[in-house]
């Protein structure tokens, strides 16, 4: 910087200079500087590793020694890899269990937490509390809770008469414990978001219903979901996000390093066969493809939401209103057509 | 100088090419008087190391500065020595020193370091391992994983079979001999099992195998009888009902709780991960005797002298002091560390009765196991072939999968991914 600040001005001072315009780039000198520091530590710790992973899954690489070009290899292995097609599916599988069920059930709290007049605070605090707990500390409590031979869960239904299933054994077991640990975890979180959704509806909007004579069920699904979907688009994002990469709660619940997705591979998420892969198998290569081909699938899936939900509250409003509007015209033609033939 | 804002600027850029430039020289970690070293948890004496860190022994003015890596040991070894840069003067390295063989240009060769004379001192296999197959010495030995059967003398007693441990050996010199007495314990005693899950007993065959899934010549030879004879012994304890089916480790150590694992054949370490830990008021009721199938090996771990090291010399050392047999007979009273070093057995240390097992001297089993197994050798590619074979077994006991469909779908598995590897 140095150089630029006193060599700069005398080359070109040498030159012509007193009726050129200022440097436009030494006048906004100091405000880039200011700026700086952010984008050297992106490049450095943002865009260097993720280029970086680009560079490794053409490669084949075990951590130390010399990287070997493979080009498409590891991609085509990819896509003929059952394993990492299972992946797919269990974390697919693992993500509707959880999701749904979590979202719904954040709406409801958040709508309980809304209408409620004791204890606001409290109750707040209480939902959001698993959220801030440890991950891996949450995953032993429901380790010990789904255990099959000598968890809570199967000591309840054996004292009930069901008997027990074998929570994490069998493929649907697996699932349904790493989903509800999933769901557990963040229905406070996505309810809290709900609440400050909730909160920002005006209250003249349900005055107007109440006048209308709108049941309380009418008055939740008219108006209190429409007007919180951009609410819901976040946190149905959000969740596709978090949930396609789930990965503490199997590698927790199946502690061992060899085989971290469980009996069968079953709770095998497409983050953990990363791990897996990348840091257990010490194929880098192999471990950044499958980064690789997460982010396209969480691309995907953020598209899809956004088309199921989302668009902007103008497009899809116009649009109905236009579908209407056409309908009742062509209602309109079908009665005229009637009228004209008799 | 005075702090104008041309001066703080021009201190901080040069302070950043600094830092930047400090990052592409090759260097090892810690101060210039100072040997860096990684390990995990509970893999060394604390009193030892304590000593080592006021000053190593021989060299004056040396000091070691350990480091206890938390989890992800390997990650943190290999990126450390990808970046070429801070990479810790010795590291710990686990039973699967194996893995490392293709990158043994990142480590001093030991033998250079005078290592060649202590050999007589260690167990010939355990020094083996340590050894690529170029013939150079890339690990030094630390402890081992001697393996042996424990049991419970009050279920034993209940099925009124003899408790005495020179008896018991009798009783099951090979695992056919086991899973009798197993069949005549869970008689005596509903629900007794002979191990927690199918692949520990797999583990616990293979470990006593002279061969295991490679030649030294790299061959795979994982698809031949004596694999597919210990896979079938772990199906054939499940098919008899003598495996608890704990797949996960609270339900291994609910199985040691409640008494359902009557007899196990595991490692040294075992005494402590296991019932110890696990089940502290059965104290006295267990006793450890040779296994059946012959002496046998689970785990153990070694030390490595990285390329980056600033005083070699002062590092072997540091290390050869550390594991002689004095002081390995030292680090098997904290951490329970099985020395490598057959003087070790004699040591009053190692051999005082020890009151959970009923007073029994159980080094003497566990010497007997180290000095008589007959070791095989570990490839680079152990964990790529152990891992599918592993989970069909698992998915044998835990879905009912059909054995030989399991072990086909392993096999192709295995040689999918040793070909990817370039292995095959």
């Amino acid at each position: 910087m140095a150089v630029t600040s006193k060599a700069l001005p005398t080359t070109i001072s040498a030159t012509a200079t007193q009726d050129k315009p200022p440097n436009k780039f030494r006048q906004a000198l100091p405000q880039y500087t200011a700026v700086a520091p952010f984008f050297i530590l992106f490049a450095i710790f943002g865009a260097f590793p993720v280029l970086f992973s680009i560079w490794i899954s053409f490669h084949s690489w075990d951590g130390i020694g010399q990287m070997k070009w493979v080009g498409l290899e590891q991609y085509h292995y990819l896509l003929t890899d059952a394993t990492f097609w299972k992946t797919i599916a269990n974390t697919l599988i693992i993500w509707v269990l959880s999701t749904v069920p979590m979202l719904l059930l954040a709406l409801v709290i958040a709508n309980a937490l809304h209408n409620a007049t004791r204890f606001r605070t409290f109750y707040r605090i209480a939902y959001f509390i698993p959220n801030v707990t440890s991950v891996v500390a949450i995953t032993l409590v429901f380790g010990s809770i789904f255990s099959n031979n000598f968890g809570l869960l199967n000591a309840f239904l054996k004292s009930v008469g069901v008997g027990q299933v074998e929570w994490l054994t069998s493929p649907w077991g697996i699932k349904i414990a790493i989903a509800t640990i999933v769901t557990w975890r963040w229905v406070g979180y996505n309810a809290i978001i709900y609440l400050a959704g909730l909160q920002a509806i005006s209250q003249d909007v349900y005055e107007a219903a109440r006048v209308d004579g709108a049941s309380s069920r009418q008055t939740f699904w008219r108006i209190t979901v429409p007007m919180m979907r951009p609410v819901i688009l976040f946190t149905a994002v959000t969740s596709t996000i978090g949930g396609l990469q789930i990965f503490t709660e199997s590698r927790v619940l199946f502690g061992d390093t060899s085989n971290i997705g469980g009996p069968g591979d079953a709770g095998l998420t497409i983050v953990s066969y990363l791990y897996q892969s990348a840091f257990i198998k010490n194929q880098f290569g192999y471990g950044a493809a499958v980064g690789w081909a997460l982010f396209i699938l969480i691309v995907l899936f953020s598209i899809v939401n956004w088309r199921l939900i989302g668009g902007t509250d103008d497009e899809r409003l116009t649009r109905r209103a236009a579908r209407r509007v056409e309908r009742r015209i062509a209602a309109q033609n079908a009665k005229k057509e009637a009228v004209d033939v008799h | 100088m005075t702090l104008s804002r041309r001066t703080f600027l021009a201190a901080g850029t040069a302070a950043a090419a600094a830092g930047l430039t400090g990052c592409g020289s090759v260097s090892s970690l810690g101060g210039k008087n100072e040997l860096s070293m990684w390990t995990w948890v509970g893999s060394v004496n604390d009193d030892l190391i304590g000593q080592a860190e006021k000053g190593i022994p021989g060299y004056d003015g040396m000091k070691l500065a350990m480091t206890r890596i938390g989890s992800n040991y390997k990650t943190k070894v290999l990126t450390a020595l990808a970046g070429k840069s801070l990479v810790p003067d010795i590291v710990a390295i686990n039973d699967d020193v194996a893995t490392y063989f293709p990158n043994a240009d990142q480590f001093h060769d030991l033998n250079e370091l005078g290592a060649k004379d202590l050999q007589k001192d260690f167990l010939p296999w355990k020094w083996n391992w340590g050894i690529t197959p170029q013939g150079k010495m890339m690990a030094y030995p630390m402890d081992t994983g001697p393996t042996a059967l424990f049991y419970r003398t009050d279920v034993f007693t209940k099925a009124g079979i003899d408790i005495d441990p020179a008896a018991v050996a009798g009783l099951a010199p090979d695992w056919d001999a086991l899973i009798a007495l197993g069949r005549k314990l869970k008689q005596a005693v509903p629900g007794s099992s002979i191990t927690d899950n199918i692949t520990g007993i797999y583990g616990s065959r293979m470990a006593q195998l002279p061969k295991k899934y490679m030649t030294r010549d790299g061959q795979y030879i994982g698809d031949q009888d004596h694999v597919r004879q210990a896979f079938d012994l772990a199906v054939r304890v499940v098919k008899e009902g003598l495996s608890a089916n704990a797949q996960n480790s609270s339900d291994k150590n609910a199985v040691v709780t409640n008494g359902k694992l009557v007899a196990y054949n595991s490692a040294v370490w075992w005494a402590q991960l296991g019932p110890k830990n696990a089940a502290p008021k059965t104290k006295g009721l267990w006793r450890v005797t040779a296994a059946p199938g012959g002496a046998g090996n689970k785990g153990g771990s070694f030390l490595a002298i990285t390329k980056y090291c600033k005083n070699p010399k002062a590092a072997f050392a540091f290390i050869s002091w550390l594991e002689s047999a004095k002081n390995q007979a030292q680090a098997f009273l904290d951490p329970v560390l099985f020395p490598s070093t057959p003087a070790s057995y004699t040591d009053p240390k190692l051999s005082a009765p020890d009151p959970f097992f009923g007073g029994q001297k159980i080094v003497d089993v566990f010497a007997d196991s180290a000095k008589k197994y007959p070791g095989a050798y570990f490839s680079p590619y152990d964990s790529i072939i152990d891992t599918p074979i592993s989970s069909e077994l698992v998915n044998i006991e835990a879905a009912g999968k059909n054995p030989d469909q399991a072990w086909a779908d392993a096999q192709r598995q295995i040689q999918r991914e040793l070909s990817r590897a370039g292995a095959i």
